[in-house]
């Protein structure tokens, strides 16, 4: 059997490589993947019928999932980022008729959360579950807002997926242990400040 | 701060085997440190979210100053003279499309159909959640390895699946497995039962393929298409002008 592996440019080399590895490049390669292919936003209002601002939003988070997969290497290149993406958006538009896609923003959150909540294993997931069940996400969202930006901006960068190891080559600090320190002391105020 | 640490160190997955255990024991006997562990996750959730809602907003930014530069909506031309010159463009253009369409790649013609056509799959038929349903989801997800294994179990236990046997070769000529996908369409061609596109999908692969003598067998596939009145043939018929 023959498995022929489809060329793709260049650029897609480039994109993937700046998103995967390199730190300082990540954000400019985040808006460069954005930036190349906004065209998208105008085909999915002819095509989809749809208003520019739900064609942005199934675009936005067409980025953000591509950003996501290639990053954990789910993306495997087989074909281009171009045709990738397309699919992708096409899938978001068409959700986004049949109104499956209500609150788009919060996909992210609960993939996440679901993500930690499975690595923990019954019966004290249900435990924790339940607990986080009780958690106010607007008054967490509130407290975060009062941290300093320094605290926002480790903390953002961890749950965006950065290691200590790039947040410290990102942020200049000195080492991945120092940003582990102050990440969870910027997490402690936070819990301090959500308790009180 | 320390048991933020242990917290920590347990979901970059740092520990294992016992002391996973001792941690999701201590979940079960320490309410404190429970609430600590529900709250690291929501926390992250929440940092998490607003991550992303920055960052669509910096998308929204640069999609705005890219609508300055290139406004969606151009303001209507009123001069004759702005008319005219459009005609002119659309004009070379249209000389240049029929020009080009002369030479046309056999490649770019079948990447085009693909293009067009298999973005994505039985998206407007989706009333059923079945076995399927959720194969053509994982493919409009582009996971094509995951939804060719989908399809294949699906033949598995019912091989005369006719839509299953044309969602796999689909599959397969997107993972550019040219030998699967013709071993599906040839398939589907053959059965007669009723009319199927099995012969036309197998020109499409051909062309994509684009091997030595892969054009000309194409072009007698496709011939047969036509002559046999079969699905896709005034697809075909066209198909057969642009590459004469």
């Amino acid at each position: 059997m023959t498995f022929d592996m489809p060329s793709y440019n260049l650029k897609d080399n480039e994109l993937i490589r700046s998103l995967q590895n390199d730190t300082v490049a990540k954000r400019k390669a985040e808006e460069q993947l954005f930036s190349q292919y906004s065209y998208f936003i105008k085909e999915g209002m002819n095509k989809y019928s749809i208003p520019e601002e739900d064609a942005f939003d199934a675009y936005s988070d067409t980025i953000l999932q591509a950003i996501d997969n290639i990053i954990k290497g789910i993306f495997e290149s087989r074909s281009s980022i171009k045709t990738y993406l397309y699919k992708i958006f096409s899938n978001k538009c068409v959700d986004l008729i049949r109104k499956k896609t209500t609150n788009k923003s919060s996909i992210h959150q609960t993939a996440d959360i679901t993500e930690m909540l499975f690595m923990i294993a019954d019966p004290a997931k249900t435990v924790v579950q339940q607990l986080m069940d009780l958690s106010d996400a607007a008054v967490l969202k509130s407290k975060l807002m009062e941290l300093g930006e320094n605290c926002k901006q480790l903390l953002g960068m961890f749950a965006d997926g950065y290691t200590d190891k790039e947040i410290a080559t990102t942020m200049e600090y000195k080492s991945p242990d120092v940003v582990k320190t102050s990440r969870l002391r910027c997490l402690d105020k936070l819990r301090q400040l959500y308790k009180s | 701060m320390e048991n933020l640490d242990y917290i920590d160190e347990y979901f970059k997955g740092e520990i294992s085997g016992e002391k996973k255990q001792q941690f999701e024991k201590r979940i079960m006997e320490d309410a404190s440190f429970a609430d600590e562990v529900a709250f690291y996750i929501s926390a992250n959730g929440v940092i998490k979210n607003q991550a992303v809602l920055e960052k669509k907003q910096r998308f929204k930014e640069l999609y705005q100053q890219q609508q300055k530069v290139i406004p969606l909506h151009k303001e209507p031309v009123k001069m004759v003279w702005r008319y005219m010159a459009a005609a002119s463009v659309v004009a070379a253009v249209m000389i240049m499309y029929l020009f080009l369409n002369r030479d046309i790649n056999p490649r770019e013609l079948a990447d085009s159909y693909i293009q067009k056509n298999w973005q994505t799959i039985g998206v407007k038929m989706a009333t059923k959640q079945d076995s399927l349903q959720s194969a053509i989801e994982i493919y409009n997800d582009a996971k094509f390895k995951e939804a060719l294994e989908k399809f294949e179990m699906i033949l598995k236990n019912n091989p005369g699946s006719q839509k299953a046997t044309e969602y796999a070769g689909i599959t397969s000529l997107q993972l550019s497995n040219y030998a699967k996908a013709l071993q599906y369409f040839s398939i589907l061609a053959a059965d007669t039962s009723y009319s199927n596109p099995g012969k036309f999908y197998k020109a499409i692969t051909l062309l994509r393929r684009n091997d030595t003598g892969d054009l000309t067998a194409a072009k007698i596939l496709l011939q047969q298409v036509i002559d046999q009145d079969l699905e896709k043939k005034d697809e075909a018929a066209k198909w057969m002008k642009k590459l004469d």
